[in-house]
């Protein structure tokens, strides 16, 4: 039987490795030609091994693509990117997903939680705003394109849950506890990107505080 | 990506378009229903008579065609996307049309009421058929509400798809006996 459809392959080389902390990289990777896609979509990395989903940090009009991982040590696939070698092809599928930024008039709220920051960085280099960014991280180096991010945003609050000088601006707390007692109640359009906790946990709080919102998810694991 | 989410753990439901609803919300029991639909049209691919490439391939179709439809019934026209899943094309209608003439061209004259029983796959067709049925009636609810809201009705496509479907799994049923020479019993006959 054949499969309803056919997500399509391409093949990329990769270009470059940016370490922005001990353990996250930036990858540069060529564009094959003819592939296009919109801000805040991902796509499938393959190995030999399996496959797994990455959310394009590039903006749609770049000439590379570019994807922000994190290290996983014991993981499957990113040890590989890891260490793959400079100009070593890879295959990948998509662009996949929905959450881009939709036409709206209401006020956004974008709510990131460690590499969840990626969709974000890509509506952001393609042009959006205005919009309030919270960015959840344990420590201030995780803050991942801070300094594109702050001054494009009509507010961007760096949540740091550790206990550690906090740099100016930033909430101490998790992006939740922010969204709990520093929001004002009013009808906007929330995006989640991250980890599914957080994304749960922020639900919960948005359904009760934030009855008329609009909420969209993207669950990295 | 994990299943589950625990976002709905407290009955409500995110629509496409973002909203937050209720899951007893119309839009949520249509969707529902497409669902339904799509999985008992799976279910006749796996009846299906051997070697009908023709209607398994027309089966998958569907199978996406009802994809589409649950992504529109679970976006508002006020919440639109990016991907712009409003309604299907008149024309999805007119192939259901087509294949349904195709199928009834071989098909012995119908004079009384079929009793929907027969081939695995006959009795399949017509369970989909009964949800096709209920999935239709949500559908018109959903476009009456909106209406009442002061909306324009939605879902042209997908009401004149749904309706044409039902008729589509009726033939289809009727079809799967005829080729497997099950015998077509009728009411009162
Ligand atoms: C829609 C979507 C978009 C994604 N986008 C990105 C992205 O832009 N960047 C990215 O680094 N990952 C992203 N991920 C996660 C990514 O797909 C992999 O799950 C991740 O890289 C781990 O792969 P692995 O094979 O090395 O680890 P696995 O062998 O799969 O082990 C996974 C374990 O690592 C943990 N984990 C997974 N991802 C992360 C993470 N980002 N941060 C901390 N812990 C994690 C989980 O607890 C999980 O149990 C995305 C996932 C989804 C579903």
């Amino acid at each position: 039987m054949p499969a309803p459809s056919k997500a399509a392959t391409w093949s990329c080389r990769l270009r470059e490795r940016r370490r922005l902390t001990a353990g996250t990289f930036e990858l540069r990777l060529t564009r094959p030609p003819g592939f296009s896609y919109q801000a805040g979509q991902r796509i499938a990395l393959r190995t030999e091994a399996t496959e797994r989903d990455y959310t394009l940090v590039s903006a749609p009009a770049d000439e590379n693509l570019a994807v922000l991982v994190r290290l996983i040590p014991a993981g499957r696939v990113t040890p590989f990117l890891d260490q793959a070698p400079i100009g070593s092809e890879l295959l990948f599928s998509g662009p996949n997903g929905y959450f881009c930024l939709r036409p709206d008039a209401r006020p956004v709220v974008m709510v990131a939680s460690g590499t969840g920051i990626a969709p974000f960085a890509a509506m952001v280099r393609a042009g959006a705003r205005p919009f309030v960014l919270l960015h959840g991280v344990r420590t201030a180096d995780e803050l991942y394109y801070r300094a594109e991010l702050q001054p494009a945003a009509k507010h961007y609050v760096p949540c740091l849950s550790a206990k550690a000088l906090l740099p100016g601006g930033a909430f101490s707390g998790y992006v939740t506890a922010y969204l709990q007692t520093r929001l004002d109640p009013q009808p906007c359009d929330f995006y989640l990107s991250g980890r599914m906790e957080m994304i749960r946990d922020a639900m919960e709080i948005i359904d009760a505080r934030f009855p008329d919102a609009r909420v969209y998810t993207e669950a990295f694991f | 990506m994990k299943v589950y989410t625990g976002t709905g753990d407290r009955g409500k439901t995110s629509l496409f378009s973002g909203e937050r609803i209720d899951k007893s919300n119309p839009r949520v029991e249509a969707y529902g229903d497409v669902d339904e639909l799509n999985a008992l049209i799976g279910a006749i691919l796996n009846v299906l008579p051997e070697g009908r490439t023709t209607e398994a391939e027309q089966l998958e179709q569907v199978l996406i065609d009802l994809f589409h439809v649950g992504a529109c019934l679970a976006t508002t026209s006020d919440g639109q996307n990016a991907a712009a899943f409003t309604d299907l094309p008149a024309e999805k209608t007119t192939w259901l049309e087509k294949a349904i003439d195709r199928m009834d061209a071989d098909l012995p004259r119908l004079t009384r009421f079929v009793l929907p029983m027969g081939h695995p796959a006959a009795s399949a067709c017509h369970l989909a058929r009964c949800v096709c049925r209920r999935a239709e009636r949500r559908v018109v609810r959903v476009c009456l509400e909106t209406e009442a809201q002061g909306g324009d009705q939605p879902y042209h496509g997908i009401r004149g798809y749904l309706n044409r479907l039902s008729d589509y799994l009726f033939v289809m049923a009727r079809y799967c006996n005829h080729i497997t020479g099950t015998v077509e019993r009728t009411w009162g006959g």
